[in-house]
């Protein structure tokens, strides 16, 4: 009985490991078989024609750049800003575990949301209309959270002989920041910003209302009533009527894209992540 | 390791103020630190608020109908939010029978029974396809799995394949990997004297996860399922896509399953849709669609922050 037992169980938790690792694999085998068949030179140079059923991504792929690279322009100073507040400043343990909360809370509003907010405030009461910047603003109060958790990590891993010796040197708290623990650290920073983005590059509820529309945009060319286009958007909208079988090539070349993309940002944060889940069981 | 009241002290120390008391703390780091803080403070204090404030005509105008009220006619204004809560709780509830016991029985094999080369290459992996965006996920759904639902139960003469089932499977794999990540990392938590003791009392590997390794990770796998849960009730876009946004479907039994194969509409799905851009004119009407975002809110950070308190988990101190 218990050897059997022995037996039974961890194949049960094999096979549903096996059957949770089966039915991701299988989901990007799936977008990659269908849309390696559309991408070619010219689907990423070419922009899009005929309501997506020709053409290529040019466009959309610029302006989902353009989102996230706004969004990484306007968090980094505030993920720095609240991580130092976070790490170094704030004295009191109950005053950290709170902002630490709000981190948390931050990271749990859905993303809906933050687009009805957006929605609201600046294409509305600000009078933007759709903006690129509104969408770079959303995202970067997305990923907000992930940044500075990244970063806090990141400085709370430096170790103590560093400060000991910039403390030793006579050096101020400002510049032992601005010497010693944001140079240590900046590693956190860039994971943080890399996974964020991977997430915020594929964020379709934010944007809708606020930064993307699906036809006739091409480089922003102010703040105000300039949107851009976006890979998410283009597929949320062709992903509604894909019955159009030249629409379907497209339609899952647009989304291996994406993935790509996606999958790219994640990897370029892989070696940082590893090098300090090394440091911290070493 | 340095703890962060190391990090704090020796800092202190270093700080201009013990040799000159004037200029006790303030830095221009310091007061742009504190700024950029107050910024991202103020921002969500804000998005509460507005919410709030927004919303208020609704809840003046139909009272606690608003959260009961199966009927929601807008030319009528009347805003009745019951149904799309009920499709809300639904998929989630979906989602999360499917994703729970895949997922922590994945997570358990991953931490218990892999070697830690190969636990960590799966965990890439797996953390690898969360970031998967829910538009792909959506397009699964509206292009493969639709029609499987379909077809799998066509003898109950399904009127489509956009089902609250349907965006329930949906999200139970899309909250996967959120799932089995975190229950792996709460499972690796529990200290390895624990395990080494129980097998040392000669309890098998079976019994040793049985009785030592899961009820002390109790608490970190209940959080892994409420953080995969709050992911689940705010995803909009996969959601969208394969619902069916039927509205004013409130099913005379809300607890038989046989409604989850009809189309639906979630607050989520609802907040996605044109009626957005539509309500906006209308003072009622916007404040019913702004109420809408305001219970969403609630209830993912409801699920959230349970999660999150559950997670700091006290184990059994080791001898």
């Amino acid at each position: 009985m218990r050897r059997a037992s022995n037996v039974i169980f961890p194949a049960l938790c094999g096979v549903c490991a096996l059957l949770a690792c089966a039915l991701l694999v299988g989901l990007v085998f799936v977008i990659a078989q269908r849309g390696v068949p559309a991408l070619s030179w010219t689907f990423f140079t070419d922009q899009m024609r005929q309501v997506g059923s020709a053409g290529g991504i040019f466009y959309n792929l610029l302006g989902t750049l353009i989102l996230i690279a706004a969004a990484l322009v306007i968090s980094a100073p505030i993920a720095t800003g609240l991580a130092l507040t976070q790490a170094v400043y704030l004295r009191s343990a109950s005053a950290r575990s709170r902002l630490g909360l709000f981190l948390y809370t931050l990271n749990g509003i859905p993303s809906i949301v933050f687009g009805i907010f957006g929605f609201i405030v600046f294409v509305k009461f600000f009078g933007w209309g759709k903006s690129w910047l509104i969408g770079g603003i959303l995202l970067a109060l997305m990923i907000l959270p992930t940044v500075t958790v990244s970063l806090i990590e990141r400085i709370r891993a430096l170790p103590r002989k560093y400060i000991e010796a910039a403390t030793g040197l006579g050096l101020r708290q400002s510049q032992i920041i601005w010497s010693v623990i944001l140079p240590q650290s900046w590693s956190g920073l860039i994971t943080g910003s890399l996974l964020g983005l991977a997430r915020a590059a594929g964020e379709t509820a934010p944007i809708m209302f606020t930064a993307t529309i699906f036809a006739g945009a091409s480089l922003p060319h102010g703040i105000r009533e300039s949107p851009v286009l976006s890979l998410p958007y283009h597929i949320f909208i062709l992903a509604q009527d894909s019955f159009d079988p030249g629409v379907g090539a497209k339609l899952w070349g647009s989304a291996l894209v994406l993935l790509m993309l996606v999958f790219a940002l994640s990897m370029i944060a892989l070696p940082f992540r590893l090098r300090l889940h090394d440091e911290a069981h070493a | 390791m340095m703890t962060n009241e190391d990090l704090v002290r020796d800092l202190r120390l270093s700080d201009g103020a013990a040799r000159r008391p004037y200029l006790a703390g303030i830095s221009c780091t310091r007061l742009a630190s504190f700024a950029f803080t107050a910024l991202a403070l103020g921002t969500v204090g804000a998005l509460t608020l507005i919410f709030i404030l927004q919303s208020l005509p609704v809840w003046q105008d139909e009272g606690i109908g608003y959260l009961t009220g199966g009927k929601w006619f807008y030319r009528v204004q009347t805003f009745g939010a019951l149904p799309m809560i009920y499709g809300t709780l639904t998929v989630a509830l979906i989602a999360l029978l499917l994703a729970a016991p895949i997922g922590i029985g994945a997570a358990i094999f991953t931490s218990e029974f892999l070697p830690a080369r190969v636990r960590l290459a799966v965990k890439i992996t797996i953390e690898l396809l969360a970031g998967v965006p829910s538009v792909v996920y959506g397009l699964i759904g509206i292009l493969l799995l639709r029609d499987w639902i379909y077809e799998l139960f066509a003898r109950f003469d399904l009127l489509s394949g956009d089902t609250l089932l349907t965006a329930g499977v949906l999200l139970g794999v899309m909250i996967l990997p959120t799932v089995m990540t975190l229950a792996d990392d709460a499972l690796r938590s529990v200290p390895a004297e624990q395990r080494r003791a129980a097998r040392g009392l000669g309890l098998t590997a079976t019994e040793t996860v049985l009785a030592v390794t899961i009820p002390q990770a109790g608490r970190g796998l209940i959080a892994a399922l409420l953080l995969g849960l709050g992911r689940a009730l705010g995803e909009t876009i996969a959601v969208f896509l394969v619902v069916g946004r039927q509205d004013n479907n409130l099913p005379a039994n809300i607890f038989s399953p046989r409604a989850w194969l009809e189309s639906g509409q979630t607050l989520s799905s609802k907040l996605g849709g044109s009626e957005t851009n539509i309500a906006y004119g209308d003072p009622l009407h916007w404040a019913a669609m702004v109420g809408l975002a305001l219970i969403l809110m609630t209830m993912v950070l409801a699920a959230t922050i349970g999660g999150a308190w559950q997670r700091k988990t006290k184990y059994a101190p080791s001898i």
